[in-house]
């Protein structure tokens, strides 16, 4: 840990005279018997943009919960401005001025922005004008262009977050957390966030910044610290670090990079599989047109919105296309309509969901009985009376093709990590033996050690001659798999890419163009 | 060792008891072993063996009821038309014999009018994609109408001289009474389908989570449609069992609080109304639990609204318990965060 200690005084040379606004010293969070965080030295100053990284379970969220109040640490101190303070609730926090911006917004969608921003001070009676009034001027000091009397459920994600962080400068808030704020919006809102960012550190704003998206931390932030299995790994300038640099403190050892490799095969075009003609789902899917050819990984890059998951969703069975004017999907030549997702398993198509929580896995099984359950769902692979045997060498074989954590093979699903969570979920696809695969976001949530492993699967799969359609908004992870990539723009396919000549900057253009 | 040798399948049984972490059924089957014991050396004729039978003949009933609620629970659904169908298609098939319909016929329409009716209520949740609740409550208030339309009297009685019909509810093999036998032999045909067959996995699968279980190809419409069936047959099993015992049928039970005794046997036990949690085991435990109590209050003449508050505090008792043993704590909340 000696050139932490280094790192770490180069940076404070500006800070020395400055005392920081937060400290957090030997921060220790004990549960069950494990430690989440344990020996944690951290510290923050005024008009400073910390950035936290750290794999799943690294401890980034406890440690902010600690901070913010809402668990309390087993052993160590934090100070706000030099004097120590022991929050027993969110609230204690809050009073001190530390506000935490949730992932998962905490506003109230029924009511209006200005209503939100006052949740929880509100006085007994307070007029809608007056209410509606103030907030106007606290959202337009922010340069935020929200209409303080819409309803925050008609606010888009972007538009939700500027109530959230309006709603933490009207608490006087002088440290703010920010979890995961970029993980839903849109590139350019992510430009118009990260200005907003700066516009607080100039106002003297403390901010702590969690995201998995390590470019953005680099960007965004003035120093970065690194947890590692509860552990802090490093603090250090932003400036000093780049993302392998980073990567590597994550992970604790070199990341096997470029272990799939394009096949050669590819290039040479075989048999035309599916067939997307002129696709129209109401107004989210119009028009939309594209084939696929089996060997190949397809790419569809796209924003929130633009209708990538509504096609895959719709090839699969899981929404309906319309009626009229619905436009046609072939398979092999032969025209498909599937009522329920059912059929299209039958016919050989997986689709493997962007939300495993909420539709990928079944939480209270564990991993054996996830991956037969595909598997029995199938009208080849049913059979009345469940075989333990057939049962474990199904998983056996996929345990051990995806290289998921054979140790944790008896623990519920809900017990594993992201990334053994997804290879799961795959797993459960996978062994129903299909022909076409769609991936929507494959890596979402997935640990970084982890992502060259399902990188590698996709590349296999279409080795082995499948078909394989990658819906991604992570851009390199698109141009890392596909051999020809195609970007969604509101409903239809705008442009269409071979993997040589494609850049990320050509694909953002096309996408939000 | 690490780990078993990656051929052998992890073994999960839900009798081995971990004293690390319960769960509910073994701190329920816990409770009902000390009632047992503490009853037992407390209570003048409690730990008599003509007691313990009278007392498991008296859950046989609600054991057979709560076998098909608990399956329909499992599946995050639920039928509160369980009592009337039983009631409503018994009460026809009473009045048909008393009208001079061979037995067997008569037994048979029952058997016709609970399963249709559960065939509508699985239509109903399947493909009209009505909630479930609304659905089977309105179905009870539906049934007992048509029911005493046709037949309207309280009580109908069974005809006297037809002792195949009074087998099932008051016979006696090897000394012990037949209910006792129906329930066990449910249970278990029961806990075979739910853990040997891929259909029984599939409930588990559709309780845990409907919208994976469907993209996972599951053929979810008939599975609910199948389901209400069962809860239907179960229905007709236990007003069989229900005819032989008193000779008769009562209308007034459907009006009446024995379908939340129902409910509350199959919750008790661990069975989640999250879904795709508990077993056929926490339905028996639950039941058991429930009979001693009753028993015991019998036994000490407690009065009927004293039992009830006891009942509704041992419920709240068995929720409260479960959360304090598995909360959603940040340990489970920071999993994949």
């Amino acid at each position: 840990m000696n050139d932490t200690a280094t790192l770490a005084n180069a940076t404070g040379a500006a800070d020395q005279t400055r005392k920081p606004v937060l400290q957090v010293t030997g921060g220790a969070k004990i549960y069950g018997g494990v430690h989440a965080i344990e020996g944690i030295d951290f510290d923050l100053f005024a008009g400073e943009v910390h950035a936290l990284v750290g794999e799943n379970g690294a401890g980034k969220s406890t440690l902010c919960k600690a901070i913010a109040g809402a668990i309390q640490l087993t052993s160590g101190d934090i100070h706000v401005d030099g004097r120590r303070v022991d929050f027993g609730q969110p609230r204690d926090a809050l009073a001190a001025g530390i506000c935490m911006v949730y992932q998962e917004t905490s506003l109230v969608p029924t009511m209006t922005a200005a209503q939100n921003i006052e949740l929880g001070n509100e006085k007994l009676l307070t007029r809608f004008r007056t209410l509606n009034i103030q907030a106007q001027q606290l959202l337009q000091s922010l340069n935020f262009h929200v209409d303080p009397a819409t309803p925050v459920a008609l606010l888009g994600t972007a538009k939700k977050q500027m109530v959230e962080i309006a709603r933490a400068i009207y608490n006087k808030a002088r440290i703010i957390i920010f979890d995961e704020p970029t993980a839903s919006l849109t590139p350019e809102e992510i430009v118009h966030f990260f200005h907003l960012v700066r516009d607080l550190r100039a106002r003297g704003v403390a901010i702590i910044y969690i995201s998995h998206a390590l470019e953005e931390s680099l960007q965004i932030a003035d120093r970065i610290t690194v947890l590692r299995d509860g552990r802090l790994v490093i603090t250090a300038p932003a400036k000093s670090l780049n993302r392998d640099a980073l990567v590597q403190h994550m992970v604790g050892r070199q990341v096997a990079q470029g272990i799939y490799q394009r096949s050669k095969a590819a290039n040479q075009r075989r048999e035309k599989v599916l067939t997307v003609e002129n696709v129209t789902m109401g107004m989210v899917v119009k028009n939309m047109s594209f084939s696929v050819y089996a060997g190949e990984v397809v790419g569809i890059a796209g924003l929130i919105g633009s209708g990538r998951t509504e096609i895959a969703k719709i090839i699969f069975g899981a929404l309906k296309r319309n009626l009229v004017n619905g436009g046609t999907i072939r398979l092999r030549g032969k025209p498909i309509r599937y009522r329920v997702p059912r059929q299209a398993i039958d016919d050989g198509i997986a689709y493997i969901t962007e939300d495993r929580k909420a539709n990928g896995f079944f939480e209270t099984m564990i991993v054996d009985d996830n991956v037969y359950i595909g598997k029995l769902a199938t009208r080849l692979g049913f059979s009345f009376l469940l075989s333990r045997a057939r049962r474990s060498k199904l998983a056996n074989y996929w345990v051990e093709r995806l290289k998921i954590n054979a140790l944790q093979r008896k623990a519920k699903i809900v017990e594993l990590s992201g990334g053994n969570q997804q290879k799961v979920v795959l797993a459960k696809s996978l062994g129903q033996d299909p022909s076409i695969v769609i991936f929507d976001e494959p890596t979402r949530g997935v640990d970084v050690g982890t992502i060259p492993h399902i990188h590698a699967e996709i590349r296999r799969l279409a080795d082995e001659g499948k078909a394989v359609v990658v819906i991604s908004s992570y851009l390199p992870e698109i141009l890392a798999v596909s051999d020809r990539i195609l970007v969604a723009r509101t409903g239809r396919i705008v442009a269409e890419f071979n993997a040589a000549e494609a850049t990320q900057d050509k694909i953002l253009y096309a996408a939000v163009h | 060792m690490a780990f078993d040798s990656p051929l052998a399948p992890p073994r999960t049984s839900r009798l081995r008891l971990n004293l690390a972490k319960p769960n509910q059924e073994q701190i329920v089957l816990l409770i009902t072993i000390a009632l047992l014991i503490g009853f037992g050396l407390t209570l003048h004729g409690f730990a008599t063996l003509s007691n313990l039978l009278n007392l498991l003949r008296s859950i046989s009933i609600l054991g057979i009821l709560g076998l098909g609620m608990g399956l329909i629970v499992i599946s995050r659904g639920i039928d509160l038309s369980e009592v009337a169908i039983m009631a409503g298609s018994w009460a026809i098939a009473l009045i048909e014999m008393q009208k001079g319909l061979p037995i067997g016929w008569a037994c048979l329409i029952a058997l016709a009018i609970a399963l249709a009716i559960g065939i509508v209520n699985g239509i109903m949740v399947a493909f009209v994609e009505a909630p479930a609740l609304f659905v089977t409550l309105a179905a009870g208030f539906v049934i007992y109408g048509l029911a005493f339309s046709f037949a309207p009297a309280w009580v109908l009685y069974a005809p006297k001289d037809a002792p195949a019909l009074m087998y099932l509810g008051g016979g006696q093999l090897f000394g012990i009474p037949v209910p006792i036998f129906v329930f066990a032999g449910a249970a278990i045909v029961m806990h075979l389908f739910l853990s040997k067959t891929s259909t029984g996995r599939f409930i588990y699968a559709q309780g845990d989570n409907p919208e994976a279980a469907r993209l996972s190809g599951v053929a979810l419409r008939p599975l609910i449609v199948l389901e209400h069936v069962l809860v239907a047959l179960l229905a007709w099993i236990a007003g069989l069992v229900w005819v032989g015992t008193t000779g008769s049928m009562q209308m007034m039970i459907i009006q009446g609080t024995m379908i939340y005794d129902v409910v509350l046997v199959v919750v008790i036990g661990g069975i989640s109304l999250v879904g795709g949690r508990g077993s056929v085991f926490s339905v028996v435990v639950g039941c058991v639990l429930i009979g001693i109590l009753l028993n015991a209050f019998t036994i000490m003449d407690v009065n009927n609204e004293v039992q009830n508050i006891i009942k509704g505090i041992v419920l709240l008792a068995a929720i409260v318990l479960d959360n304090f043993l598995h909360p959603r704590d940040e340990e489970t909340a920071r999993q994949g965060d």
